[in-house]
């Protein structure tokens, strides 16, 4: 009976260590993105995204959602859309070339302190036998234009499952609901505002900008430690 | 009886009170109106009636930019502007709105200075 009990006790007190292990760690934006406060950049350039996603179109589609979030951390963000004609203007057509290019151009041309570079790494539907989900993952990362050191680097991910839900259990007749319901779902859905919620799970661990009121106050603001275990 | 229902006032006048609290929240530190959305239609679809959805956004986006938190026009928007002018050959009307995001956001000046010379240039004024 009392070894009954004992081998409950061990078992509860092992399960909780075990799920306490399970959960996400947390850092603080201080400690994980030290450089962005030493530095200090006051204006990032958006870089046309790198689309490395199955739809062709998750480009210029993205590319509409990032100018916002990143002014209202409080930095003076340049216009995507005259960027990324000026720079066709100016032969450069090409992201890989974007990406590759050094860094001090960009503050040459157009004075910016940092540059923002996105990767789409995922914006894809995938199909199963009955139902359909849509995967949207983006990578964001802040480079130095004048010491070309990474200063910030997040990614963020949306899962959402397109087969309209609430059709289980119907027999048949729901099945063949559901099945339409893939389809009409996956015709229409509005991707981009799914990019938006992505780029919500990314902002939030950017350290404030100066134009905003908790610039350079935010450094133990909590956020989910992505960097792989440190052992 | 008279004390459930004076119990029942309270927090009934609680809940009130934390809702309201929950309602007030700060505005957004700029007026974007409809910016993102024009934006994402004209690059879904390039018509002259999204080009001009998305030039109308712009417009109100910046004569209403006094309903926001800093009160300031957005980053961007007077040289998301001066560019729709200057791609309508509206050369003067560009170089004043690009003057007036360097004038609002320095950070800008080194590139809106770079987009008037090029105009200049273009104009064979200097």
């Amino acid at each position: 009976m009392i070894n009954k009990k004992l081998i409950t006790l061990i078992a509860l007190v092992g399960s909780i260590l075990i799920l306490s292990g399970c959960g996400p760690s947390y850092v603080t934006k201080g400690t994980e993105f030290p450089k962005m406060y030493e530095q200090a950049p006051r204006s990032i350039l958006i870089l046309p995204p790198m689309n490395e996603s199955t739809d062709a179109e998750a480009k210029d589609y993205y590319m509409t959602t990032t100018e916002m979030p990143f002014a209202l951390m409080g930095y003076y963000t340049f216009p995507t859309e005259m960027v990324s004609d000026i720079m066709k203007q100016e032969g450069v057509y090409d992201t890989e070339i974007l990406y590759n290019m050094p860094l001090d151009k960009y503050y040459e041309y157009f004075g910016a302190d940092a540059v923002l570079y996105t990767r789409i790494k995922k914006w894809d539907v995938s199909y199963m036998v009955l139902t359909s989900s849509l995967t949207i993952s983006i990578e964001a990362k802040i480079v130095s234009t004048k010491t070309s050191e990474e200063l910030w680097k997040y990614t963020g991910t949306v899962v959402v499952d397109l087969s309209g839900g609430n059709n289980s259990g119907g027999g048949i007749g729901g099945l063949i609901a559901s099945a339409i319901a893939t389809a009409v779902n996956t015709a229409s859905a509005d991707y981009v505002q799914y990019a938006r919620t992505a780029n919500k799970r990314i902002i939030y661990t950017l350290p404030f900008g100066p134009y905003h009121e908790m610039y350079m106050k935010d450094q133990s603001v909590q956020l989910i430690d992505q960097t792989p275990a440190k052992q | 009886m008279k004390i459930a229902s004076k119990t029942a006032l309270l927090a009934v006048t609680t809940i009130g009170f934390l809702m309201s609290g929950c309602s007030s929240q700060p505005k957004p530190l700029y007026n974007y109106g409809d910016y993102s959305e024009s934006y994402y239609h004209s690059k879904k679809e390039l018509t002259p009636d999204s080009a001009l959805e998305l030039q109308k956004a712009i417009e109100y986006s910046i004569e209403n930019a006094a309903d926001s938190r800093s009160a300031r026009v957005a980053p961007g928007m007077y040289a998301n502007l001066g560019y729709i002018y200057l791609k309508a050959g509206k050369t003067d009307k560009a170089i004043e709105s690009f003057n007036k995001e360097k004038k609002i956001y320095p950070e800008s000046a080194h590139f809106m200075d770079r987009m008037i010379k090029k105009i200049e240039i273009a104009e064979g004024k200097k």
